[in-house]
């Protein structure tokens, strides 16, 4: 029972950076139509921030999550200005470039950190939370999945209750009524690369604490955040945060109770499973032509 | 007339002080080579330097070269009858076989190393063909690379996992309450599932019961799971058999409370595990690789020449760079070299015979050709290895324990756990 509870505390924590990693995805694909492979790199060099200034100069955690989301949110800004844009109709163009930018992200993280170890960085709130003698949270965790959830809810306030949300929500749908409506689809575009990548940056600054830092941990980030959001709808930002409480659970459990590369190998099936019997995932509509 | 004098000397100052300029700028670039008159003898190391083997390549590279610039420095080393200063050649494969060969070939055909240093595993696997066939004198970290037609493939300082009976052992002898262990380490053939099957022999000898063996791969982001799962069966003993992610495992245990014994391979930046948890909790975790500037390793036995200069000059230049490998390259580079000597050349077949032929120091003591019994060649250095245990948030030498003697007693226990494990063994 004990080991039950703890597991369920540590899939909901972990479900809080998937969520985080994966929305950013769903939002720059569904407005944008864009599968951005860069969006990997984006939480690593939010991650790489939060090493740079906490770990080696000293910069208090707090201003250097804020740093971290600004400068991932301008490299998005950056990558749809001078590639998405240019690429605009030409999903294989833009794929394409979001590899380079991958590549280029990796290359500037070695230039930056240096080869050898993966980074760590000490993590800013010490201390667990101890409750009923057996189950275990460590503060810096709690703190992580607190931020992350606010974050999300922040998002969907902006998603459903402003008129640019409104604005970005119709593009996502159809790019072509949008503009009808006199709805700007280039400004929504980059207001959505921003939103994603300050999401992708904030998921690097708070994990950058728990996990090893390193140029190719986006890898692990993309894969899931890919499962994530084939298992929610490609395109639904509810489903990607459903899919990533179910995922995280699962593959907590399956970890706790069999190993990680069982749960590993399952999640990918699951997404195979869901890609051929309900390709528009749990949350996704099919879009008639 | 005085004019063109005055220009003629203006262009002679002028060149000459170009070429003043030339000469001192390749001088400072090169320091020891500049104005060496020996010849120059070039050693390989194709080796990982980027990626997430790094860690168990490059500060071997920096180790090495604090040796050659060592040597240099003293004018160098005689070797039948012609004085030689070493040059260190470097090739990053990252941990990519193509890589790797095209990186051997280059040390090898270019930079006409005479020896070449590797980590081991499936890059040396991918090498060995050609290695081989022009007899290039290869050495590894992994023993468990030898095949029976590697002859010139050895392994003559870390002969990963087999030292690790040694902190069993100790830890059975100071600890006998510990009476279970969970193992948790990487799931690959190299490293991991070689570690765990020695591991396993060495509680089975020991008395102590496994309840656990966890096997997780390399894309693993969250240890929480992996840490629940291995408390929820209460050892007395946590084992991380080779993970390359110690660091997180670490904190993990103790987020979740773990009070128990912790045994480990390596400890790569243990400062930083404390810093991630707390000195009081990495205290008392037992491994296998010390710091250079342990005073047991003046030690009678103990061959690395002044240990504490040694990590002195390279903590001096390379901080935060120390790992298991910073001296294990070198120890390797100074063993080259002794054989070398006494074969009075070069060559990998008089360097070989030297080898086999006399007795060899290992570089903690003792020290005999062991393998054919697992791999098929005796091409695998054992000896004394060390116990260390961290003890006031430093690494310290507990005692050097005899691998070979355990080997000797137990060979067919770790056989068994190789075989349930699917390794090879002959």
């Amino acid at each position: 029972m004990e080991l039950l509870i703890q597991s369920i505390v540590n899939g909901f924590i972990q479900s809080g950076f998937y969520a985080l990693a994966a929305v950013g995805l769903v939002l720059i694909f569904g407005v944008m139509g864009v599968v951005n492979f860069a969006h990997g790199e984006l939480v690593m060099v939010g991650a790489y921030t939060v090493w740079l200034l906490h770990a080696q100069y000293g910069v208090p955690f707090l201003p250097t999550i804020l740093i971290a989301i600004l400068l991932v949110t301008a490299i998005g800004a950056l990558m749809e200005q001078f590639l998405f844009r240019p690429m605009r109709g030409d999903p294989l163009g833009g794929l394409i470039c979001s590899i380079g930018v991958l590549f280029i992200l990796q290359v500037v993280a070695t230039v930056v950190g240096g080869d050898g170890p993966s980074k760590q960085v000490p993590p800013p709130y010490e201390g667990t939370l101890v409750l009923w003698d057996f189950l275990r949270v460590p503060y810096q965790r709690l703190f992580a999945i607190g931020v992350a959830i606010a974050a999300l809810g922040l998002l969907w306030y902006f998603l459903t209750r402003t008129r640019l949300g409104w604005a970005l929500r119709a593009v996502s749908q159809d790019r072509e009524a949008a503009s009808l409506q006199g709805i700007n689809s280039n400004r929504i575009s980059m207001i959505a690369i921003c939103v994603g990548a300050a999401m992708a940056g904030l998921a690097g600054a708070l994990m950058a604490p728990l996990t090893n830092i390193n140029p190719h941990m986006g890898h692990n980030v993309i894969i899931t955040a890919f499962i994530v959001t084939i298992v929610g709808g490609v395109g639904s930002l509810s489903g990607a945060v459903i899919a990533s409480v179910l995922y995280a659970l699962f593959h907590t459990f399956v970890t706790t109770y069999f190993n990680g590369t069982v749960a590993t190998i399952s999640g990918l099936l699951i997404m195979v499973l869901v890609l051929i019997i309900r390709p528009t995932g749990i949350m996704g509509h099919r879009v008639s032509e | 007339m005085v004019s063109k004098l005055k220009r003629s000397d203006r262009r002679q100052f002028l060149k000459r002080a170009a070429t003043g300029a030339g000469a001192v700028t390749t001088a400072s670039l090169f320091p020891h080579v500049a104005f060496s008159a020996n010849k120059t003898l070039t050693v390989g190391m194709n080796i990982p330097m980027t990626g997430d083997y790094a860690p168990w390549g490059l500060p071997g590279l920096y180790g090495c070269e604090i040796i050659a610039n060592n040597i240099n420095a003293a004018g160098g080393i005689e070797i039948g009858g012609e004085t030689y200063d070493i040059n260190v050649a470097s090739y990053d494969h990252g941990y990519d076989t193509e890589k790797a060969i095209q990186g051997f070939k280059k040390l090898a055909l270019e930079d006409e190393a005479k020896m070449v240093m590797m980590l081991g595993g499936s890059t040396v696997a991918a090498c060995l063909p050609w290695a081989m066939r022009r007899k290039v004198l290869t050495t590894t970290l992994l023993p468990s690379d030898i095949t029976p037609d590697s002859e010139y493939l050895i392994a003559t300082c870390e002969s990963h996992p087999l030292y690790n009976v040694t902190g069993v052992e100790w830890m059975a002898k100071t600890f006998p309450d510990v009476k279970t262990a969970a193992i948790v380490t990487n799931n690959d053939a190299e490293y991991g599932l070689q570690s765990a099957a020695t591991y396993k022999a060495a509680f089975e000898v020991a008395g102590i019961e496994v309840v656990d063996t966890n096997l997780h791969g390399f894309d693993v982001t969250d240890f929480a799971p992996i840490v629940s799962s291995i408390l929820a069966k209460n050892p007395d003993c946590v084992c991380m058999a080779t993970s390359f992610y110690v660091t997180p495992i670490m904190e993990q245990l103790f987020h979740q409370g773990y009070q128990g014994k912790i045994i480990s391979c390596t400890l790569d930046y243990y400062q930083e595990i404390i810093a991630k948890t707390s000195e009081e909790f990495v205290n008392g975790t037992i491994y296998q690789f010390p710091d250079f500037d342990d005073p047991a390793l003046t030690e009678e036995g103990v061959t690395f020449p002044d240990p504490a200069g040694f990590d002195a000059a390279f903590r001096k230049d390379h901080p935060n760079d120390w790992s298991a490998v910073a001296w294990e390259y070198p120890a390797i580079l100074l063993n080259w070299i002794e054989n070398a000597k006494a074969a009075g050349s070069v060559e990998t077949e008089d360097v070989m015979a030297a080898m086999k032929g006399n007795q060899q120091q290992f570089v903690f003591g003792g020290g005999n050709w062991w393998g054919s019994q697992l791999w098929g060649l005796d091409n695998a250095l054992i000896g004394r290895w060390p116990v260390v245990v961290i003890e006031n948030g430093r690494a310290r030498i507990q005692e050097y324990g005899d691998v070979a003697a355990w080997l000797a007693a137990n060979k067919d226990v770790l056989v068994k756990h190789m075989q349930e494990l699917g390794l090879r063994t002959v």
